[in-house]
C-alpha cells in the first residue's frame, strides 16, 4: 500500500506534526482537567453586621469556617457593601439586621438576613447560593436544639448522600473522561480533513486523481494514519490521567478504546465529507470548526444532555460526541459493562457506518 | 500506410453552464507522435487536456483514449501519464520517495521500481537528489522531475499541460530533449503550451482559439498554407482574422 506509505513518511518527515501529536494531548490534559471544574471555593463575602452581637459572629464564622467563603470586606452599611458587589469585588453581599440576636432569642420576629448574589455568572451564583442556605440551615439547626426544643419536635426527613460512582465530587474525575472525547474530536476531525483539503489547495490530489488508484484506497489511506494518531493520543491521554490525576479506571480497557474506535470511524468519516465540500482549508476550517463546537457544547460534557430542551436532546441522536462522552464516563468510572453501553455504542456504530458510506459516495476522482 | 490511432476525439463539447469551454472538437492523435495544443490562456487547452484525462466528462461527443470511450475513466487512467501545470509532486517526500509513490499507485512491484530509479536518476544525472525532499529543490530540476515520474510507469499517452510555463530557456530546451527521448520510445506525447516556438518542435499541431479548432497539420505545412515565416506568425494571422470577422 504505497499511499499509506506516504502518509506516514510526511507525517513523520514534519517535525511541527510530530511535537503536536505528543504535545498536544499532554497540555491539554494537564492544563484542562485541573482547570475546567465546577468547584466553587473562596467565594468573596462582604458581611456588613448591624447586630454585632455574639450570634452574629458565630454564623460568619461558620461561613467562612467552611472552604467555600472568605469575607473580602465588611463594609460599614448596606450602601457600601452595594458598591462593592457592583465593583466585583465580592460576590456575595451579606447583610445582618441588627435585631438579629435578639430575634434568635425569639423577643421580636424571628431574624431575617439578606444576601445579594452577583449573578452575572449563574452557575457561581447559583452555587453560592446552596452552600450559603445549607450553612444557615445548620446552624438554624443548632441555635434551635441549643433553646432546648425537643429534637422530636422538629420532625424533618434527614438525608445523608452517598455520591456513588464519585464519592469525592471530584470534578477532574468527571471532567477526563470528557477532555479525551475532545481530544480525539479534533484530531479526527480537524487533522483528517484539512490534510486532504491541503492536498487539493497544492495541487497534489489532482494528479493522484488522473492515475488508477482506487477510491478505498485513497479514503483509507488518509483514514488510518489519523485513525492510529487518534488511538494513540487517547492512550497518552488516558496515562497522563492515571499517573498524573489518579483518576481510577473502574471499566473494560478494551470496552473502551472499542467505542473510541468506533467513534473515531464516524469523525473521520465526517472530516471527509466536509473535505469534499471544501476547497480551501480554510473554507474547511471555519466549518470544521463550527461542527466540533456544537458537538462539543451539546454533548453533555459541562452541562448534563437530560437539562436541554427535547430538540437539543434529539439533535444529540447524530452527535457521535454525545455518545462517546456517556459511554467514556460510565466505563471509566462505573465500570460499566458491554451490556450497559450496548445501545449507546450501537447508535455509535450505525453513525460511523452513516458517515464513512457518506463520505464514499461523495469522494470524487475528479475536480 | 494506416497509422494507429491512440486518440480519437468527435465533436467534443464541454460547456459549464452557458459558457461554451469546447465547441465541436474533432482531431485524432496517432501513436508515437508529438501532439501541440495551441492557443492563448482560456482557449481550452485545459478543459481537453483533463477530459481526455478522465478528471472530467464531456457534455457531449465521443472521447476515445488508448481504445477506451470516456465514460471509462478508470481504464483510460491505467494507461496514461499526467504532468498539470502546476507542480504536484509532494514537496514533503523525498525524490525517490515521489517515484516510488507514484511507480507503486500504477501497479509497480518495489523490484521494478529500484533498479528503474537508478537507471533515471543516474541518466539525468540527478544521483545526489536521491534523498533530497523535493521541496528544497530549485524549479528547472523539479519540473524535469515531474515530467520523469508522469513517464515513468511507461504509460501509452502522456499528457502534459503547459509543461514548461515559468521555466528557464535552458530547462526548457532541455525539457524538449526529454520529450523528443519519450516519443522514440514510442510513447504518444499530447502537449499543451502557449510558447509559439515550442509548437514548431511538434509533429502536428492544433491551433485553438475561443473553444475551437481554428487548424491542425504539421508545422511546415501550416505556415504554408497561411504563408507565414513562423508559428507566431501564422497565430497572429489567425487572430486577426478572427477579430475581423467578428
Amino acid at each position: 500500500m504505497f499511499l499509506l506509505r506516504k502518509e506516514f513518511r510526511q507525517i513523520r518527515r514534519d517535525k511541527f506534526m510530530v511535537r503536536a501529536i505528543i504535545g498536544v494531548p499532554l497540555l491539554q490534559m494537564l492544563i484542562l482537567v485541573p482547570a475546567v471544574t465546577f468547584e466553587m471555593k473562596h467565594i468573596d463575602l462582604a458581611v456588613t453586621d448591624y447586630d454585632r452581637s455574639p450570634a452574629s459572629r458565630e454564623l460568619v464564622s461558620r461561613l467562612t469556617g467552611s472552604s467555600f467563603f472568605r469575607v473580602c470586606a465588611t463594609p460599614e452599611n448596606y450602601n457600601q457593601a452595594d458598591d462593592l458587589l457592583l465593583a466585583g469585588d465580592a460576590d456575595m453581599v451579606l447583610i445582618i439586621p441588627d435585631d438579629c440576636s435578639k430575634g434568635l432569642a425569639g423577643a421580636v420576629n424571628p431574624p431575617r438576613l439578606q444576601v445579594m448574589v452577583d449573578a452575572v455568572n449563574a452557575t457561581t451564583a447559583q452555587l453560592g447560593w446552596s452552600y450559603f442556605a445549607s450553612i444557615v440551615r445548620d446552624y438554624n439547626r443548632d441555635v434551635i436544639m441549643s433553646t432546648g426544643a425537643a429534637p422530636s419536635s422538629i420532625p424533618g426527613i434527614s438525608v445523608s448522600p452517598r455520591f456513588w460512582y464519585n464519592p469525592t465530587l471530584n470534578y477532574k474525575y468527571y471532567m477526563l473522561p470528557g477532555i479525551l472525547v475532545i481530544l480525539i474530536t479534533a484530531i479526527g476531525l480537524m487533522m483528517c480533513g484539512l490534510n486532504l483539503v491541503r492536498e487539493k489547495e497544492i495541487g497534489t490530489s489532482e494528479q493522484i486523481n488522473v492515475t488508477p488508484v482506487k477510491k478505498w484506497e485513497l479514503i483509507t489511506s488518509k483514514v488510518i494514519p489519523f485513525f492510529i494518531i487518534g488511538l494513540l493520543d487517547l492512550s497518552l491521554g488516558l496515562t497522563i490521567g492515571w499517573i498524573v490525576f489518579n483518576i481510577p479506571f473502574e471499566g473494560s480497557l478494551l470496552l473502551f478504546f472499542a467505542c473510541s474506535a468506533i467513534f473515531l470511524v464516524a469523525v473521520l468519516g465526517l472530516a471527509l465529507f466536509l473535505s469534499t465540500l471544501a476547497s480551501t482549508m480554510q473554507q474547511f476550517l471555519y466549518v470544521a470548526f463550527f461542527f466540533v463546537m456544537i458537538f462539543i457544547l451539546m454533548s453533555g460534557i459541562f452541562t448534563p444532555t437530560e437539562s436541554m430542551p427535547l430538540w437539543a436532546q434529539q439533535f444529540n441522536w447524530v452527535n457521535p460526541v454525545a455518545y462517546l462522552m456517556r459511554i467514556n464516563r460510565m466505563v471509566m468510572l462505573k465500570g460499566s459493562g458491554f451490556n450497559d453501553i450496548a445501545r449507546d455504542m450501537g447508535m455509535l456504530a450505525v453513525l460511523a457506518f452513516t458517515f464513512i458510506t457518506i463520505a464514499i459516495i461523495a469522494y470524487r476522482k475528479r475536480a | 500506410m494506416e497509422r494507429e490511432k491512440v486518440i480519437e476525439v468527435k465533436d467534443l463539447v464541454k460547456k459549464f453552464g452557458s459558457f461554451v469551454a469546447n465547441d465541436h472538437l474533432t482531431f485524432d492523435v496517432y501513436k508515437g507522435e508529438i501532439f501541440g495544443f495551441l492557443g492563448a490562456n482560456g482557449a481550452g487547452k485545459t478543459t481537453a487536456i483533463r477530459i481526455l484525462c478522465g478528471l472530467s466528462r464531456p457534455t457531449s461527443g465521443k472521447v476515445l483514449v488508448a481504445g477506451f470511450d470516456a465514460n471509462h475513466p478508470e481504464e483510460i487512467k491505467k494507461r496514461i501519464g499526467y504532468m498539470s501545470q502546476r507542480f504536484s509532486l509532494y514537496n514533503d517526500l523525498t525524490v525517490k520517495d515521489n517515484i516510488e509513490l507514484y511507480g507503486g499507485i500504477y501497479g509497480m512491484t518495489m523490484k521494478e521500481i529500484r533498479p528503474r530509479t537508478e537507471r533515471l536518476l543516474a541518466k539525468l544525472s540527478f544521483n545526489q537528489y536521491g534523498d533530497t525532499l523535493i521541496g528544497s529543490l530549485p524549479p528547472g530540476i523539479k519540473q524535469k522531475l515531474a515530467f520523469a515520474v508522469a513517464v515513468f510507469h511507461d504509460p501509452e499517452i502522456v499528457f502534459l499541460d503547459e509543461p514548461t510555463s515559468g521555466v528557464d530557456p535552458i530547462t526548457r530546451r532541455q525539457f524538449w530533449e526529454m520529450i523528443y527521448e519519450t516519443a522514440s520510445r514510442g510513447i504518444t506525447v499530447f502537449v499543451t503550451t502557449h510558447y509559439m516556438d515550442e509548437a514548431e518542435y511538434c509533429d502536428r499541431v492544433t491551433i485553438m482559439n475561443e473553444g475551437m479548432i481554428v487548424a491542425l497539420d504539421t508545422p511546415s505545412a501550416l505556415r504554408e498554407k497561411y504563408n507565414a515565416s513562423s508559428i507566431e506568425e501564422l497565430f497572429l494571422k489567425i487572430a486577426r482574422q478572427k477579430t475581423e470577422t467578428a
